[in-house]
């Protein structure tokens, strides 16, 4: 059990590591835009970490998928993943402010109620479903499935309330909703962090390659604090507004829905997942 | 009609050419391709993309050669000068930089329309029959998902319309409360009702379904594989060989396991789609194309391929045997186009 255990945590940290060197190998490339001509080398780098973000995924996804064969977990999966994906039509169909979406406040609500892996799968099965009905399929999709499942699989991570059992029923009732109200505000600030980390994420692979002022484009052997200066300078002079609606919705969604949403999730989940324990003689 | 598998093929392919080149003679022999394939392949029926290639382009050269015009102040042929105080943007806006954004917009707009393609020929019923058998559960949540979606928006309906009968009235993001959680609750209802009529049909009565300690193992090995060799091919250049070779060991042992496993299940089909001439042909326009793009060929210029307007603007130069070798993208609205004049 524990070796199936370890080799079990070393495909999600494989994962977590292929995905992030993938994500960020422009910083690690070695010859690029030249200052005076702005050729650019390294053309099949992109392919390449396309690729290796695909398979990582698959790989993530075969490991994941064996840990979700109960029926009622793909039911609930599949169910969630479609109101979750109706809520991304109907952004595409109405156009909302900047990188506003409501899809990411759902996903972290599951991944908080139901756990990490859950809240891994849910992600990127949304995003996937979501791409196949509104057209949104392409070489993007596979980054925006990890970072969606990202998303969900930290929220997993969130302190949970824990309850006394030695309390009377009203004090209980009452200590619960002062902790669910905690809570979500802890939702709202990860979900306002995950509004701009996605945006961060995902603008993160093509920067390097990206040609521009000197001030916001990296260059070979400038060093971290200087890269890191110089990516922030870019993601606030081109993305931060964009992102920063999304940042706002999901906290405005969050601190609206989150309680009632999270409520009625925890109520389901204590439905599906009882345990019939035999009594002992 | 053509397969799902070779409009894969067509799109990665077009995504493979796109990507491989900084010519904008071949960006645009690229986009008009795609447009074609895309008027003859995906005339009035599919399913309609969020926003259409030409209005994508629309948005996104002027905006990529504004962008780069305004920040990259390098180039001879200078436009016009900022005022040195305005930060980021004080300096010179040459006309290099200009048509140097304009490219990359013109290469993100190629992929997108190679992709939007792909998106309006291929029914969905389609894509889920491509998930690997491997992916069983993660193929019955995309099939639960994807039926579940027009029975959820019939049920957001009949909410709204059940709180509207109430008096209820959406006038902004709090009023979607009444409406949001019931959907959210029936949901799951149906969702308990389903995982229960799935167990009395026998689903996930198979004990064991855990993955194989072996299968795991091998998934660890091609996982390190593939990290090795990205790590060695970004930090030892001199081991670049082996690097590869390493990335390409790590992807077979992926596929290798997704194929083994996917042996054990069993998948039959209603009505399978049988592979014909056609199919056949348009793997080898896209086999041309990949053929033209990543081998040193004979009589072809490949450098032709990688075009700078830095530092004074030239014209690019165009190889007609590359750009024949790109026609081969054309290979669907050719067979098309045949099919329909046979009927």
């Amino acid at each position: 059990m524990s070796v199936r255990r370890v080799i079990s945590g070393s495909i999600y940290v494989l994962s977590a590591a292929i995905g992030i060197m993938a994500f960020a190998y422009p910083f690690f490339l070695e010859t690029r835009a030249s200052g005076s001509t702005g050729i650019t080398h390294g053309q099949e780098a992109p392919l390449v970490t396309t690729a290796l973000v695909g398979l990582s995924l698959v790989a993530l996804l075969v490991e994941l998928q064996g840990q979700a064969t109960s029926a009622k977990t793909v039911a609930m999966l599949g169910v969630l993943v479609a109101i979750t994906s109706v809520l991304r039509f109907i952004e595409v169909a109405v156009p909302m402010p900047g990188g506003f979406s409501p899809i990411f406040a759902p996903i972290i609500l599951a991944g908080y109620v139901f756990g990490g892996r859950f809240g891994f799968l849910m992600g990127a099965f949304t995003l996937l479903v979501s791409g196949l009905i509104t057209g949104g399929v392409g070489p993007w999709l596979p980054y925006q499935m990890f970072t969606a499942g990202w998303a969900g699989m930290t929220a997993g991570w969130l302190p949970r309330n824990t309850q006394h059992a030695t309390r009377s029923t009203f004090q209980r009732t009452r200590q619960q909703a002062t902790h669910l109200t905690r809570n979500i505000l802890i939702l709202c600030i990860f979900g306002f962090a995950w509004g701009l980390l996605y945006g961060v994420i995902i603008n993160v692979y093509f920067w390097p390659l990206a040609v521009g002022s000197t001030e916001q484009t990296w260059t070979p052997g400038i060093g971290l604090g200087e890269t890191l200066t110089r990516y922030a300078v870019f993601y606030v002079t081109t993305s931060l507004a964009w992102d920063m609606a999304r940042a706002a919705g999901n906290t405005v969604l969050i601190l609206l829905l989150g309680v009632p949403t999270v409520r009625a999730l925890t109520r389901f989940q204590r439905r599906f997942y009882f345990e019939v324990c035999p009594a002992h003689d | 009609m053509i397969d799902a598998r070779v409009w894969l093929l067509w799109a990665l392919t077009t995504l493979v050419a796109a990507s491989s080149t900084r010519n904008p003679l071949y960006a645009v022999l690229l986009l008009l391709v795609t447009t074609v394939v895309g008027i003859v392949c995906a005339p009035d029926q599919g399913r309609q993309v969020p926003l259409s290639p030409l209005r994508f382009a629309a948005m996104a050269v002027p905006l990529a050669a504004l962008f780069n015009g305004l920040t990259a102040h390098l180039g001879h042929t200078v436009l016009f000068r900022l005022p040195d105080w305005l930060p980021l943007l004080g300096g010179l806006v040459t006309l290099e930089a200009l048509v140097f954004g304009a490219t990359n917009g013109l290469m993100l707009t190629v992929i997108f329309g190679g992709f939007a393609v792909f998106n309006q020929v291929t029914p969905v019923r389609d894509l889920v029959k491509l998930t690997p058998r491997a992916f069983h559960e993660t193929g019955v949540v995309l099939s639960i998902a994807l039926t579940f979606i027009p029975q959820t928006v019939r049920s957001l309906n009949r909410i709204r319309e059940a709180q509207a009968v109430r008096g209820h009235r959406v006038r902004g993001l709090r009023d979607w409360l009444p409406i949001v959680v019931p959907l959210l609750v029936s949901g799951l209802e149906r969702s308990m009702g389903l995982a229960e009529a799935m167990v009395a049909r026998g689903y996930g009565a198979v004990s064991g379904r855990a993955q194989p300690l072996r299968t795991q193992g091998l998934l660890v090995v091609g996982l390190l594989a593939l990290l090795g060799g990205w790590l060695a091919f970004l930090f030892l250049p001199s081991w670049k060989g082996s690097a590869v070779g390493m990335m390409i060991v790590g992807a077979v042992i992926i596929v290798g396991v997704v194929w083994l496993a996917g042996r054990a299940v069993s998948h039959t089909a209603y009505r399978r789609h049988r592979w014909t001439a056609r199919d056949t042909l348009a793997v080898l326009g896209c086999g041309l194309t990949l053929a033209v793009i990543l081998l040193p060929l004979p009589l072809m210029d490949r450098g032709t391929l990688y075009y700078s307007p830095y530092p004074r603007l030239t014209l690019p130069i165009f190889d007609p045997l590359i750009g024949l070798g790109l026609l081969g993208l054309l290979v669907p609205a050719v067979i098309t186009t045949g099919g329909r004049d046979e009927r």
